[in-house]
Formats: C-alpha cells, structure tokens, sequence
C-alpha cells in the first residue's frame, strides 16, 4: 500500500514536472515570452490564432499581462522588490528598473541590426536613449512614420465634441472655451435626453491617477503651446515656463469652475475611476471632454459601432480650442513624436535574449509580420483588390471590432515596434485606420456629415493646428518622467503631484473660486516648483 | 560527561525530563525557528532605512546616509497628516466597533428564542469574511449620487440635491467607521457572547430574587462580568491602532480626499515602491512599530495601576 502511493506520487511529480517543462519551450523551437505593460489593456486568449501562426513563422509566442488594479508606478515597484522579472517590459518608470539593475544593455544587439538601427531611429534619437551609465536599455515602440504620413486620427489631445451636437446647432466655429461650454448648455437645455430617454451629460473629467492630465493640461494647448506635457518651452528666449500658474490655466479653470456650478459637468468627475469614466463615454450620453485620442477612442469607438450608436452622431470630433479666437493652435503633433522616457526593454531574467532581441526587430522589419498583426488574416480579415490595395467588408470591419473576435483572433502585440505611414508595398497604410479608403468606409453618417460640413477629410484638419516641426527638446514630459526622488527637482515634481492631484478637482468644485485659487497657490509654492523648473531649464539649455 | 553531570545536578531538567517532553520540545523548536524566520530575520532589512538603499546594490553595498532619511520623514508635512490620519482613524475604528461589539453582544444575549439568536448571530458575521474590495465595491454603489443612501435621503426631503460624499473629507473617517462597524461587529461581538455565557447563571437568579430588572442585570451582571475580557482586547487592539487600514482607505480614497485619506501603510506604499525609495518606506514602517511598542506598554502600565487586567 505504502509503497503504491509512493509511486503515485513520483508519477505525478515526473508528470507535473514535465508539463512545467513545456510551458517555457514548445516544439518546433517557439520561445514563449512573458511581456508586462504598465497599461491596462485586455489579455488574448492563450489559443489565439494570429498569435499560433505568428508564433509557427517566427518562432515567439508573447503572453502579454497588463496592469489591473494598481498604479504603474505601484506595479514597478513591485517588480523591483520582488527581484522577478517578465521576459520584456514596458514601463513608465524606466530608470527605476535600470537603477535596479533590472534591464540588460541593448547597444550590442542594436548594432548587430544594422538595417534596424538606421531606419527605426536617427542618430540623434538614438543617443535620446542613451542613460548616464552610456547604454541603451529602451526602444520606444511608437510614434514612426514609414513614408508619407497617412495620419487620419488626431492621436493627441483636444475638446472633444459629439458630432450630433455639431449638426443640431448648424454646424458652428468653436475656437474658445467660452464659445465650447455655450454651445455645450444651450445644446443640453433643447435635449435634456438622449432619444432612449438617457439624461445627456454635457461634459465629464477624467483625473484618476495620472490621467488626470485630462483636468490639468489643458492650460498649455488653451496657450498655444505643443504638448512639452509638464512645462511650457518659451521658444523666444529658450526658457522653461509654468503652465500650473499661468493666466490661461487660471481661467480654464475658472470657467470649469463656473460651468461646474452651473450643473454642466458630472458632479462625480473627481471620484470617478478609469473604468466608470470609460463606460460613462460608451453610453453615448456624454457630450464632450478632454482626452488624448489614444486613451479613449479605441475601446469606445468599437462599443459606439456595435451598439449602432454611431448612426447617432455619438462619435467624438476635435476642437482646437484656446483662450482667445484667432489665435494659432498646437493640439495636434505632426512630426514623430520620439518619447525616450518608455519604451520596451528586455530584462535580465529573459531566458533568450537573442531571440527576444531578433523578435522585437522582427516586429519593424517584417512587412508580413506587421500585416499579419495590424490588418489579420488576408482573406479572412481583409481582402485585396486588383490594385493591391486592401479593404475590408462590413462584417470583416464588424468582427474586428468585437471584443471576442479580438481575444481570440486578433493579436496585435501591441506594444512592440509598430509603424504609422505607408506600408513597404507603396499603396496602403500601416494601419487600418490611416487607410484612407478604409477610413472614409468605417466612418458613420452623421461623422462623414460633420467633416462634409467642415469641409475637412481627417481629424488633423478637424482641429487645424498650425503645421510646424518641434525643437530637438519635444517633448520635455520625456524628460521630467523620468526624474527621481533624488534630485532636489524630482521631489518637487512628486510633491506638486500630489498637490494637483488635490487641488485641481477641488477649485473647480469650490463655491468660491478666487479663495480656492489662492489657498491653491499657497499649498503649490510650498512644493518648491522652483527646483523642478530649474532643473527643467537645465535641460533645456543643454539644446542651446 | 559533564553535561550529564549538570543535567543530573539541576533537578528541574533532566534527560528524564527532556525526554519525556521530547514530542513538545520538538514542536517548541519548530515555531522558534519559524518565529525566527519569519519574524526576526526580516528585521535585518530595517538596515534599509539608514542606508540610501539601491536595489541594485543590495543591503550590503548601499551607502549609509546616518539618521538623513528620518529627517526627510519628520520634515514632510504630509508624513505628519498621515500620522495624525491614522491615528485619528484607528481610534475612531477602535472605539466604534468595541462600543457596536459590546452593545451587539449584550442585546443578543437578551433574545430568549434560542434560533432567532443564532440566525441573527450567524448573518452579523458574515461579513466579517468578504474582502475589502467587496465592501468598498458596495459602498460606492451605496453612497453614489445614485445610490440608496441619497435616494433614501432625496425622498425622505433632508437634502433637495444628492451629495457625492468621497468628494468631501468630512465624510471621509465616518464612512470608514461605519465600513469597519459593518464587517466587523458581529464577527467581535462573538468573543463577548462567549464571554457572557461564562457568567454564573445563579447571579441572575439572586438578582432576579432581589427584583433586579432586566437593565439593572445588565448594568450590573453582565457588563462588570465580561469586563476583564474588555480590558484585555482593547489592550491588544490598542497597540494595532496605526494598523488603522490600508485596503479600505486606498480603494475608497481619491484625490480629492486624499489628505483626510492617507494612512502611514498608504505612505509607505508611495514612497516605497511607487517612488522606489526602500529606505524611506522602512524608516516611516518602523517609526510606525516603534510607536505602535510604545503604545501597548503604556496602556499596559496603566492597566496595572488601575488594578484592571492586562497582558504582561
């Protein structure tokens, strides 16, 4: 008896341990990476078809998890104290993991690439990368243009704004503030509901976390100024500005304040989190906001298309908006934005650096592979016409906008190296979405209407922003990322945080405005926004 | 030889002795070893908070900065509202769900329909077993604009627009009160129950015969009997009041409240591992030890002096 359950147990443990065994490495030489993205995004099924062929031709298979419940930065450090890492990583705290020692020099493997290394960055980007110690650990994933931009998104921030309420005031020029929030309350005053009977609700800010910056950055786009994200660059004199104290953030906030007052914004903005905000948005019933195109319009877009809510006038167009009519906006970012502060690297736990490596370059250089992930399956996800070009059925656009068609279907690996622009072939886009023949198809009635009336063809000429190429510094939220606690600078900036993050909801909420602002003041000089400017400053100057 | 020559000398351990008690000593030296594990071996790691600890170079490696990162602690306004947060919180905690315990027990022992009790005993502490994130999940749906709480209130007229209450830091501590009262009264008021089922029914009986009535019993039975188990709890609880919370207060809070709602644990978790500053997360935990120490031997002392209970 004894003896039979011993040999039970040794059964199963040689099972077990076999199986474990396959977990890393199945036949045929595919390599299964664990990825971790300080994102929230949706997991794809372990069966995913695209991702089996992927894995069947280029031999990696990437197990993609994302963040749920913490905070980016919580979730680092987590990592870091755990000293256990996923194959690859992308964070928004890199030099954490690199003071950490938690990331290997990618210089050796880059140069081993040199087809690569030429046409992902120039020189001067790379050297973006280069951390104090003299290595590279990072490679930013996105913003490439591969030949003529096909840009037809806006994927920046901006004033949202419904289009049906565009079409029942007769289509209008927004160029302010003010002009936005009139039209905002005199729409909702002749709609109180949608035509379910869903109460409309004029405009909602998301500030969970670090998206807060849809409340607190709107000041330096109201200005004129690009998106420099945590400071203003006064190209004139070449000086760092404060946006969080300048006059036209204290009267954007003083007309949230107002309209707030007046009933127009959701009265639980300021507790709301990412989830709620997001299936606020997909009820259709919000009217307008601030966001960046990238942190909203993916998952709502599919929710307007399936839910027939964009037959509506539910989908979201871009205002250039700023303080005063006539003046020049910076909403949109023509030129690649190069953000060197995030990117994806490859740890030190990673079992396969070569194969790693080789995948990720994969990933830019392999036209069939950047196919295969952005458009799918030829004829099944998309067919081609005689010309080359391709283009999709309304089902095939139907499915692929389903979210179980996508977990286990589609495999985007979406934080891998992808390019914008035109595809090696000459004739279509990269990406489905900047096909321009696609993109007319996909756009609802109402959508097409609206950019008729403007006489416009995209989002950029929706928001007309003024064409212009950014100083070598742009974006200098890439640089102030990724400061520490170190520096007396890094702890003004955590500080000055912590005091937005307070604040910011509570004098747009406040019955007086101007003692708010004041009290607000105060709270904010005491962090010593002076070492974070300076340090800022410092940086800038080094472009001189 | 020696040793066994002392062993026989020294009558209270003997092989005899050790021998017989093999089987505890055995077991004895296990927890130790656990204990020492588990409990003093990670003590090593308060290292961290004198160092400018990197994780890269480890505890071994990393410089020491002396006393510097205390001074960055006590120098930070927002260390000292935390202080006073958690402490004001804990408290709070503390002497509502004590008070709710006791009440809740007393009132229980008073039903005479032995099913009626366990019912009502059985589904007072159920909660106790669901996680914070449900209760806090609850709560939002409760207190929301659209919630029942407002509703109750719109309808009834007290209030003519619903109130956000995680916007105001007034609500803030009560709302976590009543969340621990919630969880936890049932789930405490067994001890007492217990407690009270240990008084000598003959008490009642002579009261009853001395034409005591039923709040005289109590006041004088059945509360002065199950004081020594009130004293010996609060006791324990008092050195977990900076224990005040973690879970509860970083689900519910936000920015807005964010100076009523960070506890010292929250802190730590912010600097420590969202900044990634180890040394200033540790030196804040044992600051929090450090007094949490304090606070039970100077309850303890007094307990002594009042003649009441006490643990040590």
């Amino acid at each position: 008896m004894k003896k039979r359950l011993a040999a039970t147990l040794l059964a199963s443990a040689m099972v077990t341990s076999v199986l474990s065994g396959c977990g890393n490495k199945t036949d045929g030489g595919t390599t299964e990476f664990s990825m971790f993205i300080t994102m929230p995004g949706s997991e794809i099924n372990s069966d995913n078809e695209i991702a089996d062929m992927i894995a069947e031709k280029w031999g990696v298979k990437i197990k993609e998890t994302w963040l749920t419940g913490q905070t980016a930065s919580e979730a680092t450090g987590t990592l870091i104290a755990s000293g256990e890492y996923p194959d690859y990583i992308d964070s928004d705290d890199m030099s954490l993991l690199v003071d950490a020692g938690a990331l290997i020099p990618l210089d050796d493997y880059i140069d081993q690439y040199p087809e690569f290394k030429e046409t992902w960055f120039t020189e001067d980007e790379w050297e973006k990368f280069r951390q104090p110690d003299g290595h590279i650990y990072w490679i930013n994933p996105f913003g490439n243009t591969m030949g003529e931009s096909t840009a037809t998104t806006h994927n920046d921030e901006a004033f949202w704004i419904q289009v049906r309420v565009l079409e029942w005031a007769g289509y209008p020029d927004i160029q302010t503030l003010d002009e936005y929030f009139k039209l905002l309350e005199d729409y909702v005053a002749a709609n109180p509901t949608m035509e379910d009977g869903t109460p409309n609700m004029p405009y909602t800010i998301l500030c969970e976390d670090w998206r807060y910056f849809c409340l607190e950055n709107a000041g330096q786009f109201l200005a004129g100024y690009p998106n420099d994200g945590s400071v203003i660059v006064n190209k004139a004199n070449m000086t760092i500005e404060d946006y969080n104290t300048s006059e036209d953030t204290k009267l954007y906030l003083k007309k949230l304040n107002e309209e707030f007052n007046k009933g127009m914004i959701d009265p639980e903005f300021a507790t709301q989190t990412y989830d709620e905000y997001i299936s606020k948005l997909s009820t259709g019933r919000v009217l307008g906001m601030v966001d960046q195109w990238w942190d909203f319009a993916y998952t709502v877009n599919d929710v307007f298309k399936q839910q027939g809510l964009d037959k509506v006038g539910c989908n979201y167009v871009p205002l250039g908006l700023t303080t005063k009519t006539g003046m020049e906006n910076r909403w949109h970012t023509y030129d690649d934005t190069v953000n060197q502060a995030s990117g994806v690297a490859i740890t030190v736990d990673c079992k396969d650096p070569d194969k790693a490596f080789k995948f990720l370059v994969d990933c830019a250089m392999d036209q069939e592979l950047h196919d295969l992930r952005f458009w799918g399956v030829k004829g099944v996800d998309y067919d081609v016409d005689e010309n080359g070009l391709y283009y999709r059925t309304d089902e095939q656009r139907m499915n692929w906008a389903d979210t179980s068609y996508q977990a286990s279907h589609r495999c985007q690996y979406s934080y891998m190296p992808q390019w914008g622009g035109t595809s090696r072939d000459g004739i279509n886009a990269n990406k489905p979405e900047e096909q321009p023949s696609e993109f007319q198809l996909d756009m609802a009635e109402p959508l097409k209407n609206c950019f008729a009336a403007y006489d416009c063809d995209t989002y950029p000429d929706m928001i007309g922003s003024v064409v212009e190429t950014n100083g070598p510094w742009f974006p200098m939220y890439s640089y102030s990322n990724n400061f520490t606690t170190d520096t007396p600078g890094g702890v003004a900036w955590t500080k000055m945080g912590e005091v937005k993050h307070e604040w910011l909801p509570k004098v747009v909420m406040a019955a007086d405005f101007d003692a708010t602002w004041d009290e607000y003041m105060a709270k904010y000089n005491d962090c010593k926004p002076e070492d974070f400017l300076g340090e800022m400053q410092a940086i800038l100057d080094t472009f001189k | 030889m020696a040793r066994e020559k002392t062993a026989v000398r020294d009558k209270k351990i003997t092989w005899k002795e050790i021998k017989r008690q093999k089987f505890l000593l055995i077991v004895a030296f296990f927890v130790t070893v656990y204990g020492f594990i588990f409990y003093y071996w990670p003590l090593t790691g308060w290292l961290m908070a004198f160092q400018d600890y990197k994780p890269a170079k480890g505890l071994l490696h990393s410089q020491f900065v002396g006393l510097e990162k205390f001074r960055f602690l006590f120098g930070d306004p927002e260390f000292l509202r935390v202080i006073r947060n958690t402490f004001c919180m804990g408290v709070l905690n503390l002497v509502t769900t004590t008070v709710m315990a006791i009440l809740f027990a007393v009132l229980l022992n008073e039903i005479r329909s032995s099913i009626a009790k366990k019912t009502v005993q059985t589904i007072s502490y159920l909660p106790h077993f669901l996680s914070w994130i449900i209760v806090t999940g609850i709560l939002h749906d409760a207190l929301s604009s659209t919630g029942i709480i407002n509703d109750v209130l719109l309808r009834l007229g007290i209030i003519d627009q619903s109130i956000n209450f995680f916007a105001h830091p007034k609500y803030f501590w009560p709302i976590v009160a009543f969340a621990n009262c919630w969880k936890e009264t049932g789930w405490n008021a067994i001890i007492y129950l217990a407690a009270i089922t240990a008084i000598d029914p003959s008490l009642y009986e002579a009261a009853s015969i001395d034409g005591a009535n039923r709040l005289q019993k109590i006041r004088y039975i059945t509360l002065p009997g199950i004081k020594p188990t009130i004293m010996i709890l609060l006791l324990m609880n008092i050195g977990n009041v900076l224990n005040a919370g973690f879970e509860v207060q970083y689900l519910l809070g936000n920015g807005l409240v964010q100076s009523v709602s960070r506890t010292i644990d929250i802190y730590v978790l912010n600097w420590g591992i969202s900044q990634n500053d180890f040394s200033l997360g540790t030196a804040a935990g044992i600051f929090k030890s450090a007094v949490s120490i304090a606070l039970i031997v100077i309850c303890n002392q007094v307990a002594k002096r009042a003649g009441e209970e006490r643990l040590f």
